[in-house]
């Protein structure tokens, strides 16, 4: 009786290595290799610029901000005095800033957070004689017109200062304090995060997760493509000789990843410069100082975290296109396969994009867990600052956990796809070919 | 020596000595079935090492499905395989040389990189494989395919290129799949050489082919096999001597004029020619009487020739068709209306393939043989038999 295929000596080196430098070597020298990494880095750029782009065109943005104070004078003394030095220091036209008094704390919080005003400015006099500024920013509202409200709160309470305090000078400047909290945006823990933070950390997030999705899913399909080339083109008669199908698709996988992680360098590091240099191209185009540094929000932990989401998410989904890319006779037909996999990880980008804009809804949560997501979806909302550490953790071993599971599987489905020519791939033959790849 | 199964060997089975068995790769009646279809059913061969073994059957016989069970690339129902004594899949893979049919190789890649890549899967170190490759492409004369893509290569360079693929690692034993398909008479004669050439340095050598004088000039045994079972094995002239007939190479002044045979009983025409034609004669029919009658009829004969029957006609009549299937060519009415009918595909392309194949070869056996008919062309021209 035949025994097990898994008799014969089957070590994972060098064989997978040998394969894995065939395939990075392949891909790094390829012309298509050099334009997507090209074109890449310049949409990475782009979207880096955005912020500047975005002001650029919304020099006359109206930003509606309602002042409530326990004082109506102070209320009042407010609004005329932000009106005034925000119209002339923002930079933007006189009508840029509306400024409404209003009385009932709790409609004005409501109006926040549905959207009808973009913040609201709560100011009160402490019994020193300090004023202390609450503002509450609404999702419209971003972290450069934050500043501006800081610079109009400090300005009320100089002049406060000036003509009501200290008429005969022998009372000491008190800086207001300013409490900024998001009143639509997300929180930590229950604690909302700054304003500023927050909008530094989804410009952040959104150049990182694009480049997550199209660099998972061009790479993705950079194994597919392989494999189905090499039954196109038959070499895989000769390779399926040589080596074995573990041998195979880990090398392939490992190869291509490595070629997709020196891309991922190249398009980073301009991105991550464009980001650093937002500023001082701000003031140089005299968009003012607004712009915060959205590179605050990286730290090692940080990239730790992003590298590992990538590594892991594309092993992941290339270990699946590799087996789908078994069960195809020619590269043209990966179309018919790449459709699914294309939405299965385009599910998971749109849930990244809700978190990324404040939103954490159950499914979200849920999703942030699920191994095929996790990638987008946990990383965002790291990035947004939302996770326990526990919840990274099973987020991390669940996508581990399925690696290993999905790579038993996937190499099966090889092993029997990459004999099948002229068959369509049906879900009964793949069912066939992971329960017995050579049968 | 040798073993007959199937219809004609029943009964007959004489295996190789047992300390030969030791040496050799056997296949132990091996079992492997793909939903519906029974690919193998209790398969059996043994191939001594150092041979050239020509493995014939018919498209979808179960060559190709014996051979990826001896890679290890797919899995039999039952049954046991072993090289040496030792199960196939405790062998390192590099004990395998493989010449697929179906050519292929990375056509953005050079040839020498190509074949160091799989000298290097096959355990080989960097530059022993590139040294090796080089020599290889040396021998075979094309030094300058070693800078060049192998999709700027012509097909039967491309498949040159592709058998260095699989002997580059020097392995043990040689599965090559039709390996001179598509190739120029030139480079069948290099190929042909350095297949020998393996031989000579004691490679065993699986061929399969549908080329019958390929395999009568090269091997040394044969085996036959039919819907995944093994009709015959043995030595060259076992096998054809194994259908007791014989046949006569006969050519007269009267060129094609044959009507004369027609009253012959046991004789018929396998091969009609006009400058020589080639007679089968059943079990028991002399051949002397063949002489006889046109001796007696005034024939006038320039010469005169008995030989074993062609390999071609051993297979035809072994699994080729059965008798009451007319292998002329059908007329083209005929022919219209029965695109649609199934004979048995495979079994008719095997047919076909054999036919094809074996015309030239028993014609070159039959000049080669003599008078006797006892030599074989594959013995003649073997420098290591």
């Amino acid at each position: 009786m035949i025994e097990r295929s898994s008799d014969r000596p089957d070590p994972i080196l060098p064989n997978t290595g040998i394969v894995a430098r065939r395939e990075f070597t392949e891909r790094v020298r390829s012309r298509p290799y050099a334009a997507s990494t090209v074109l890449l880095s310049l949409l990475a750029i782009f979207v880096s610029f955005l912020p500047i782009i975005v002001r650029l065109v919304d020099r006359d943005t109206t930003t509606t901000i309602a002042i409530v104070a326990d004082d109506p004078s102070l209320a009042q003394r407010s609004e005329s005095i932000m009106r005034g030095v925000l119209s002339t220091t923002s930079g933007g036209s006189p009508d840029s800033w509306v400024f409404t008094i209003e009385t009932d704390r709790e409609a004005v919080k409501t109006d926040v957070s549905e959207g009808r005003v973009d913040g609201a400015l709560f100011a009160t006099r402490g019994a020193s004689g300090r004023l202390d500024f609450t503002f509450l920013t609404g999702q419209g509202l971003g972290a450069d017109r934050t500043q501006f409200v800081a610079i109009g709160t400090f300005a009320v309470a100089f002049l406060e200062w000036t003509d009501l305090v200290n008429p005969s000078g022998s009372v000491p400047f008190l800086p207001p304090t300013l409490n900024v909290l998001a009143g639509a945006g997300p929180t930590a823990g229950g604690v909302p995060l700054a304003a500023t933070e927050i909008a530094s950390r989804q410009l952040l997030g959104t150049v990182l997760i694009v480049i997550l999705f199209l660099t998972m899913t061009i790479y993705g399909m950079w194994v597919a493509a392989g494999v189905a080339a090499e039954k196109e083109t038959r070499v895989m008669e000769l390779l399926i000789s040589a080596a074995s199908p573990r041998q195979l698709v880990l090398g392939k996988v490992v190869g291509i990843g490595l070629a997709g992680l020196v891309q991922y360098v190249a398009i980073l590091v301009p991105a991550m410069i464009a980001l650093a240099l937002q500023r001082p191209i701000a003031e140089f185009l005299g968009l003012g100082s607004g712009i915060n540094p959205p590179l605050s929000g990286i730290t090692p932990g940080f990239i730790l975290a992003y590298g590992s989401f990538f590594v892991l998410g594309f092993t992941l989904y290339a270990l699946i296109y590799a087996a789908a890319g078994s069960l195809v006779s020619r590269v043209e037909d990966l179309q018919v396969i790449a459709l699914p996999m294309s939405l299965l990880g385009i599910a998971g980008y749109i849930q990244a994009v809700l978190a990324l804009s404040g939103g954490l809804s159950g499914f979200i949560r849920v999703a942030s867990f699920i191994p095929f997501w996790s990638p987008f979806v946990m990383f965002t909302r790291l990035t947004v600052g939302r996770v326990e550490p526990w919840e990274l953790v099973l987020a991390y071993a669940l996508l581990i956990l399925s690696i290993g599971l999905v790579a038993a599987l996937a190499i099966r489905v090889y092993a029997a796809g990459v004999l099948l020519y002229g068959q369509r791939p049906g879900p009964r033959r793949i069912l066939r070919a992971v329960i017995n790849p050579n049968g | 020596m040798g073993r007959l199964t199937g219809p004609l060997g029943a009964g007959t089975d004489v295996r190789f000595p047992a300390i030969l068995r030791q040496m050799s790769l056997v296949f132990d009646n091996l079992h492997k079935r793909f939903g519906r279809i029974q690919a193998l059913d209790g398969l059996s061969l043994e191939i001594p090492q150092g041979h050239i073994y020509g493995f014939l059957g018919a498209n979808g016989a179960g060559k190709t499905t014996t051979m990826r069970i001896a890679l290890g690339v797919l899995r039999a129902d039952s049954g046991a395989l072993a090289w040496g004594g030792v199960d196939h899949r405790r062998l390192p893979r590099a004990t395998w040389g493989y010449l697929p049919e179906e050519r292929g190789l990375y056509p953005k890649m050079t040839v020498l990189d190509q074949l160091v890549f799989f000298g290097r899967l096959h355990g080989m170190p960097a530059d022993r494989a590139a040294r090796t490759a080089n020599e290889w492409l040396t021998r075979l004369r094309v030094p300058d395919f070693a800078t060049r893509k192998a999709g700027e290569l012509s097909k039967g360079n491309q498949q040159k290129v592709q058998f260095l693929a699989a002997v580059i690692h020097d392995p043990e034993i040689l599965l090559l799949d039709e390996p001179f398909t598509g190739l120029d008479p030139v480079n069948v004669v290099l190929l042909r050489q350095a297949i020998l050439e393996l031989r000579a340095r004691g490679k065993t050598i699986v061929l399969s082919t549908h080329q019958m004088e390929t395999v009568e000039a090269m091997c040394e045994s044969i085996a036959i096999i039919d819907r995944g079972r093994t009709v015959i094995d043995g030595t060259l002239r076992e096998v054809k001597r194994s259908t007791g007939r014989q046949s006569v190479l006969l050519a007269t002044e009267i060129g094609h004029d044959l009507a004369w045979t027609g009253d012959l009983p046991g004789v018929r025409v396998i091969r009609p020619g006009l400058d020589r034609v080639e007679l089968g004669l059943d079990p028991g029919t002399e051949a002397d009487a063949v002489l006889a009658a046109a001796i007696a009829r005034n024939v006038p004969v320039r010469h005169f020739e008995v030989a074993d029957p062609s390999l071609e006609q051993v297979f035809i009549e072994l699994v080729g068709h059965p008798a009451d299937v007319d292998t002329s060519l059908a007329p083209i009415a005929d022919a219209a209306q029965g695109q649609d009918a199934d004979h048995g595909g495979g079994q008719n392309a095997g047919q076909n393939a054999g036919r094809d194949a074996g015309q030239n070869a028993g014609q070159n056996a039959g000049r080669d043989a003599g008078h006797n008919a006892g030599q074989d062309a594959a013995t003649q021209e073997s420098p290591a038999a």
